[in-house]
């Protein structure tokens, strides 16, 4: 109870007593534990949803089978020849697009009579089943029996009437095998199996001999695997994108800790006289490191608990940019409902008290060494840490050597651990080497700040570098998040001007089409089969490559497997391969061979090499190819196979096109030859982009990726900003009789307020140029070690300028906004109260 | 005319007399000691005569201005021309060193050669060797004949010094004194100077004793007491 007393006396009156500061370093905890909870938040949430419409809709089963390019329908009569009490359940799944709204739904095709999901509202008949226009809706679909709904298959659109509710279908649209089949040109082909098999005597026919006695009875090329196995590829393909997500949502947390330590450090600075005088009156060294530690635990806990809610917020906007992400580069998404469980209230908190007493630890451990007779003026204590430089810039280079190892290692179990160390070492370097770079830059620019603007100038140079120990903490936060920016903003932009590049060769036909509705990463709807020979015809058109895409597994990992007219590829390509072999050689080896190249993202993630030889379950059978080159390639990230179309149509026979690109003839105009392709489609859900809308498109897309990263990097930057905000209000706190003493001197409230303006603008300034320094080198390791590891591009440096330079004015300007209430504070000081308070 | 005149001054903090009813002048170039017993009153007096703090209710005229009737913008510019500041605990800047400690009040007002001014003021308080020196490398005495020599670099008419020799030992805070008392005569600067020291008052002009921020008695020193 004593030691209650006097914990409130000492450490929460003080703390209450500096009400705004106090509530800045909550906020800045807030914020940070608030970023970590919305990320993770909506990282399970976005990642979630690709199971719920259609795997929920499958119910809980055994086993499930699937084939590129389909299950053949002769497969489900041999499983039901089998002597055992299967419950088989076939499916055809697909996307709709919702023609009001431009929404993709799930489109499944189930066996109503047989296997009807769930219960369905509304009196339905066996004939009404085979009605192509009835469809069955999830709740979340959010239409009524009866109401009429315009959708987009591939690339038709026709009229449906929803005749009953499913439950638990989500937002999927559910319809009867054969009208499916018939819809979506599926033919005797079957997406999905899904097999029950019987538990009557679990033990003898344990799950391992009923997939042998499965595959007995499958063909060759179809794959038999665990239900759910496609949940976990795409939980293991998002892995590294969540993981790399996860780790920038921590640069803020990161920056809320320096704000930690900056405040128990002023804490401890402020009160050394009061802890000397603690120690006299007889409370030991573990008492004293017990109640800054405390302190530190009490921000962290508010900080914590306001991070839980704040957190909770935040995910219902990063559950959108999140999922948008996970759209265009992964898997076919709709955000699930957003689950803040007990959990993860409790792991906010945790992270909250847990960052808040480790930040902690040094300052408290510092205060617990004062001396019971100590009373040490803060000059000296400064004194002492300039005395230090030295030490500090060879600790910064031996970190920053042990960076430059730890860049150079492996991933580890995929992920790029030791980059992540290397990021974290540089940031440690530059912390250290913080107080020369003051010091150097102090005495280089107090002269001349004071000629040029004037005795201000001069007073906030030196009492940064008077107070070097908290400049270098503040400089150090600031830069951190500064450098973050930097160094993601040079990635985002490096990998942008890379795939614009990239685009400039890839992209050399004129018109590009494909089914109407938003694109995804593995959603391959297809034009009707026809539609080639109908542009081919026209006489403005001089070539026309037909694309065909199939999502497919490889090793456990989703993949896209694409077959395209390789002769026009290699006429119209002009990006070479990473052989160095020109585009017309390699297409030219693809043709009539079973023969295949590979994006680069296909080959870092499977370690596939020019030479070496994949086996694909193709159309029945298990077909062995041989990889000729490697491709650059940075539509998506879950990596390409492609073939010749000639022999993807003799492994699978289906002729539509998920895309066709068009050439057209030297002469012909990009307008008449749009207008007549245009014309020639009239009637069909197709949408045709120009070569240069579709850049554009894919631009639009790239940077709707990357908002997320920015969303994060802004709110880092605003913690940091808010830190700068507290510190000055400390700093003018501590300096109070230093501002009463220059009224005393003569000095007006302007040039009290400009003082702390310049102090802000100093800061600014140091940071801007440690974190741009500090920013490079991580933009090198994010854009070389972890991008690379972790995603498997190759991305080419480039300065984004005029990017770098608004973002950096931004923080500039908000760090100088900053201290507008501090010098507010600073000018209304009483001098006679303030200077006469010793 | 006085330099500085008391006119029936009080002063109240939420009710509590500070300064009560208090009169008297100082002439040019006179070295006043304020003496009284702790709380009578005297820092208040420093404060009310620099224009740091207003009286309740009088007035007080510094140079032929009623301090009271002036606006932040004069009262800022009253202080930079024609008062100094001598503090018991120095109050040098810790970022700044002696000479930039010194030349501050001049850069504060933008006036030139702010430098040389600020070293000749050293000299003359015997400290030019110590120029370059940050205040944590000086003594007591150095420290204070530093904090001196910045109360004078713009030449103020009035110096106000709050218990000049408090921090310092008897032999320092005599060369403190004697170096006031030199000041005084040298550049006729008026000193008002609050001390509970007896012995302070010996180098001075006129002692005013208060009491309770009353003016108990006002008489001439008798030098070499």
């Amino acid at each position: 109870m004593a030691y209650l007393t006097i914990f409130h006396r000492l450490i929460l009156r003080p703390l209450w007593r500096e009400s705004v500061r106090t509530v800045l370093t909550i906020a800045a905890v807030a914020l940070g534990v608030a970023v970590v909870l919305a990320i993770e938040l909506a990282g399970e949430a976005a990642a979630g949803s690709f199971r719920s419409s259609v795997e929920t809709l499958a119910g809980s089963g055994d086993f499930e089978v699937t084939a590129t390019g389909g299950v053949p329908a002769a497969a489900l009569a041999r499983l039901a020849l089998l002597p055992y009490a299967l419950k088989l359940r076939p499916r055809i799944e697909d996307y709709a697009v919702v023609a009001a709204t431009n929404r993709v739904v799930p489109f499944v095709g189930v066996d109503m009579l047989g296997d009807a999901p769930a219960a369905t509202a509304g009196n339905t008949g066996a004939s009404e089943f085979l009605h192509g226009g009835f469809i069955w809706v999830g709740k979340d679909a959010g239409w009524k029996p009866g109401e009429h709904v315009r959708l987009i298959v591939n690339d038709e659109s026709a009229d449906y009437t929803v005749r009953g509710i499913v439950d638990g279908a989500g937002d999927a649209i559910v319809t009867d095998l054969a009208p499916a089949a018939r819809l979506l040109h599926r033919g005797a082909m079957l997406d999905r199996i899904l097999i029950d098999v019987p538990i009557v005597v679990p033990a003898s026919r344990p799950l391992e001999q009923w997939e042998s006695i499965l595959r007995t009875a499958l063909p060759d090329g179809v794959t038999l695997a665990p239900q759910g196995a496609r949940t976990g590829e795409n939980r293991r393909m998002l892995a590294a994108f969540r993981w790399n997500l996860r780790v920038l949502s921590y640069i803020a947390l990161v920056v809320g800790a320096f704000l930690i330590y900056n405040t128990i450090s002023v804490s401890v600075i402020r009160r050394r006289e009061e802890i000397g005088i603690m120690r006299a009156l007889g409370a030991t060294r573990f008492g004293v490191l017990g109640a800054f530690l405390l302190e530190a635990g009490c921000l962290g806990l508010a900080g914590g608990l306001a991070g839980v809610a704040l957190g909770r917020l935040m995910a219902i906007g990063s559950v959108r940019l999140v999922a948008a992400t996970v759209e265009s580069l992964y898997v076919s998404s709709t955000p699930a409902p957003i689950a803040l469980t007990w959990g993860v209230v409790v792991a906010g908190i945790a992270i909250g008290v847990l960052v808040s007493m480790v930040s902690a630890l040094a300052p408290a451990w510092e205060a617990s060494q004062v001396m019971p007779v100590e009373a040490m003026a803060r000059g000296r204590r400064d004194h002492h840490v300039r005395m230090h430089q030295g030490r500090g810039l060879a600790f910064g280079a031996a970190l920053a050597l042990a960076a430059w190892f730890a860049s150079r290692q492996p991933p580890v179990g995929g992920k790029p651990l030791f980059g992540y160390l290397a990021a974290l070492l540089m940031i440690g370097a530059s912390t250290l080497a913080i107080p020369a770079l003051i010091s150097v830059l102090s005495r280089a620019t107090a002269t001349v700040a004071g000629r040029v603007f004037g005795v201000e100038a001069l007073l906030a140079s030196r009492s940064l570098a008077g107070s070097m120990r908290r400049t270098a903490v503040l400089v150090g936060a600031l830069s951190t998040s500064i450098a973050m920016l930097s160094a993601v903003g040079i990635m985002v932009g490096s990998f942008r001007q890379t795939v614009l590049l990239w685009m400039e060769d890839r992209l050399q036909a004129d018109l590009y089409l494909r089914p109407a509705g938003p694109a995804g990463a593995d959603r391959h709807p297809t034009l009707a089969p026809d539609i080639a020979a109908r542009l081919e015809a026209l006489p403005e058109v001089a070539a026309v490559d037909q694309f065909r895409a199939y999502e497919i597994s490889y090793q456990g990992m989703p993949a896209t497997l694409g077959g395209g007219d390789a002769r026009i590829a290699g006429r119209y390509g002009r990006r070479p391969f990473f052989s160095g072999a020109r585009p017309a050689d390699v297409f030219a080896q693809l043709i009539g061979h079973d023969r295949v190249i590979v994006s680069e993202a296909f080959a870092n993630k499977h370690g596939v090499k020019r030479g070496d030889t994949l086996e694909l379950p193709l159309g029945g059978r298990r077909v062995r190819f041989r990889v000729i080159d490697i491709y650059g390639d940075y539509s998506n990230e879950r990596g390409y196979i492609v073939m010749d179309r000639g022999t993807l149509l003799q492994y699978l026979p289906d002729p539509a096109p998920s895309n066709v690109a068009v050439y057209l003839r030297a002469g012909a105009s990009l307008e008449a030859g749009r207008r007549a392709v245009e014309t020639a489609l009239a009637g069909r859900r197709v949408m045709v982009f120009t070569n240069r809308s579709l850049r554009e498109e894919a631009m639009r897309v790239f940077d709707r990726t990357f908002a997320i990263t920015y969303a994060l990097e802004a709110v880092a930057v605003f913690v940091a900003v808010m830190g700068v905000a507290g510190a000055l209000l400390a700093l003018v706190i501590d300096r109070r009789r230093e501002f009463g003493l220059l009224r005393f001197l003569g000095g007006s409230t302007g040039q009290i307020r400009r003082i702390i303006l310049f102090e802000a603008g100093l800061l600014g300034l140091l940071a801007n140029i440690a974190g741009i320094v500090l920013g490079f080198w991580l933009s090198l390791l994010l854009i070389f070690v972890i991008n690379r590891q972790s995603f498997g591009w190759t991305i080419q440096f480039h300065w984004p300028v005029a990017v770098l330079v608004s973002a950096l004015s931004i923080v500039y300007a908000a760090t100088v906004l900053a201290a507008l209430y501090p010098s507010q504070v600073a000018a209304r000081l009483v001098p006679i109260e303030v200077i006469h308070e010793d | 005319m006085p330099l500085l005149r008391f006119n029936r001054v009080s002063k109240s903090y939420a009710g509590v007399p500070a300064l009560v009813g208090v009169s008297f002048d100082v002439a040019r170039g006179e070295f006043v000691a304020l003496v009284g017993q702790s709380g009578c009153g005297k820092s208040t007096l420093l404060n009310v005569a620099g224009a740091m703090d207003f009286p309740t209710s009088g007035e007080v005229v510094l140079d032929g201005v009623v301090t009271s009737s002036l606006g932040e913008a004069a009262l800022t510019r009253l202080r930079r021309e024609k008062v100094g500041f001598i503090f018991q605990s120095f109050q040098l800047l810790p970022s700044l060193s002696a000479v930039e400690n010194v030349e501050l009040p001049l850069l504060l007002a933008r006036r030139p050669r702010a430098r040389e001014t600020a070293l000749d003021c050293l000299r003359e308080v015997e400290m030019d060797a110590y120029a370059a020196r940050m205040p944590y490398q000086l003594s007591g005495g150095q420290m204070q004949r530093v904090a001196i020599a910045r109360a004078l670099v713009h030449a103020p008419a009035l110096l106000l010094a709050d218990e000049p020799t408090g921090n310092l030992d008897s032999t320092t805070g005599d060369l403190v004194l004697q170096l006031l008392r030199r000041i005084a005569d040298r550049r006729q600067t008026t000193i008002l100077m609050a001390t509970h020291n007896v012995e302070a008052v010996s180098v001075t002009d006129t002692v005013v004793r208060l009491r309770d921020g009353r003016v108990q008695g006002i008489s001439e020193t008798v030098k070499g007491l």
